[in-house]
C-alpha cells in the first residue's frame, strides 16, 4: 500500500518532468494559441500570476498538449503495450487537429512517453502507477494555486530563453 | 466498482447537478452540465457500455456548442 | 490497487474547486484537472482496449467543450 504510494509519487515526478519540458521546448508559454487560451491567461495575471504561465496554463486548457499525450500514452501502454501507446499519439494528434492546435506538442509528448513508460514499467513501476501519476502532476500545476503555478512556469520560461 | 467509488463519482454528478441549477451566470452553468456529464461517464463504463460511453462523451461537447451560439446571442 | 481512490478523490477536488471558483475563466484549469482524472478512471475501471478509446474521445470531446466556452466568453468580453 504505502510502496505504491512513493511508487505513484516517482511517477508523478517523473511525468512533470516530462511534459513541462516538452511544452516548454514547444514554446508553450509565449502566446495564447488560441483567443480563449489568451482569456485565461488574462484572468489569472488579474488573480496576481504571471502572464507568460497563463499562457501555457490556457493552451493546457484549450488544446490536448504535452500533457494529455503522457496520461494517454500511459493508457495505451497500460491497456496494449508499444502499439497502444503509438495509437493514443495517433488519437491526440486527431485531438490537437479538431481543436484548431497547429502545434506538435501533444504528439511528440504522447511518442516520448510512450517509450519511457514502458521503460519503466520493465524497472518494478506499473502503468497504473503512471496513469495515477500524471494526474497527480496535472493537479500540482492546474489544481492547487493559479497565481504559484503561473509564477514556477514563467521562472522555467526564462531559463529557457 | 467499490461503494466508497460509487459515492464519489455520484457526489461530482449531483455537485455538478446542483450547481447547473444554483448559478445564474450562463457560461457557468454550462460548464457546471460538463461536471456533470463527467460524473455520469464512469458509471456507464463500469457496466461496460464502453459504446455508450464513446457516443455520449462525443454528443455532450457538441450540444454545448450549439448551446454556446444561442447565449452569444442573448448575450450581445 | 489504490490508484483509482486516488484518481476519484482528486476529481471530487477538482469538482469542488470548479464549482466555487466565481471567475468564468479560472474555472476552467480545474475543469481540466477534472476532466484528467476521469478519463483516467475509464481506463482504470476497464482493462480493455476500447476503454483507451473511450478515454481519448472523452477528453478530446470536453477539451473542445472549454476551448469553445473560453473563446465565446473572450469574444463577448472583447465586444
Amino acid at each position: 500500500m504505502l510502496g505504491e504510494l512513493l511508487y505513484i509519487l516517482a511517477a508523478a515526478i517523473i511525468t512533470w518532468l516530462l511534459f513541462v519540458s516538452v511544452d516548454i521546448f514547444f514554446r508553450l508559454p509565449e502566446k495564447g494559441g488560441v483567443s480563449g487560451a489568451s482569456a485565461v491567461a488574462r484572468d489569472i495575471q488579474a488573480a496576481g500570476g504571471d502572464i507568460a504561465g497563463g499562457n501555457m496554463m490556457g493552451n493546457i486548457v484549450c488544446s490536448p498538449d504535452a500533457s494529455a499525450g503522457t496520461l494517454l500514452a500511459a493508457c495505451g501502454v497500460y491497456v496494449a503495450g508499444i502499439p497502444g501507446g503509438l495509437i493514443a499519439a495517433a488519437l491526440v494528434f486527431i485531438g490537437n487537429r479538431i481543436c484548431h492546435d497547429p502545434g506538435y506538442a501533444g504528439t511528440t509528448g504522447a511518442l516520448l512517453a510512450t517509450f519511457v513508460v514502458y521503460g519503466f514499467t520493465q524497472v518494478g513501476f506499473t502503468a497504473t502507477n503512471f496513469i495515477a501519476g500524471t494526474v497527480i502532476a496535472i493537479l500540482s500545476i492546474q489544481g492547487i494555486s493559479h497565481v504559484h503555478a503561473s509564477r514556477l512556469l514563467a521562472r522555467l520560461w526564462r531559463v529557457r530563453q | 466498482m467499490i461503494p466508497a467509488l460509487e459515492i464519489m463519482f455520484g457526489f461530482i454528478a449531483l455537485v455538478g447537478g446542483v450547481s447547473a441549477a444554483l448559478i445564474l451566470d450562463y457560461y457557468g452553468k454550462l460548464i457546471s452540465l460538463g461536471i456533470l456529464v463527467a460524473g455520469v461517464i464512469p458509471f456507464i463504463v463500469d457496466r461496460g457500455y464502453l459504446d455508450v460511453a464513446i457516443t455520449v462523451s462525443l454528443i455532450a461537447p457538441i450540444a454545448t456548442i450549439f448551446v454556446l451560439r444561442v447565449v452569444r446571442r442573448a448575450d450581445a | 490497487m489504490i490508484a483509482l481512490p486516488l484518481v476519484a478523490v482528486v476529481a471530487v477536488v477538482a469538482a469542488l474547486r470548479a464549482t466555487f471558483e466565481r471567475n468564468t475563466a479560472r474555472k476552467l484549469p480545474y475543469v481540466n484537472v477534472l476532466n484528467f482524472a476521469i478519463a483516467a478512471s475509464i481506463v482504470l475501471l476497464l482493462d480493455h482496449p476500447l476503454s483507451l478509446v473511450a478515454a481519448a474521445a472523452y477528453f478530446v470531446g470536453s477539451t473542445l467543450e472549454a476551448n469553445a466556452i473560453a473563446s465565446t466568453y473572450a469574444g463577448a468580453r472583447n465586444q
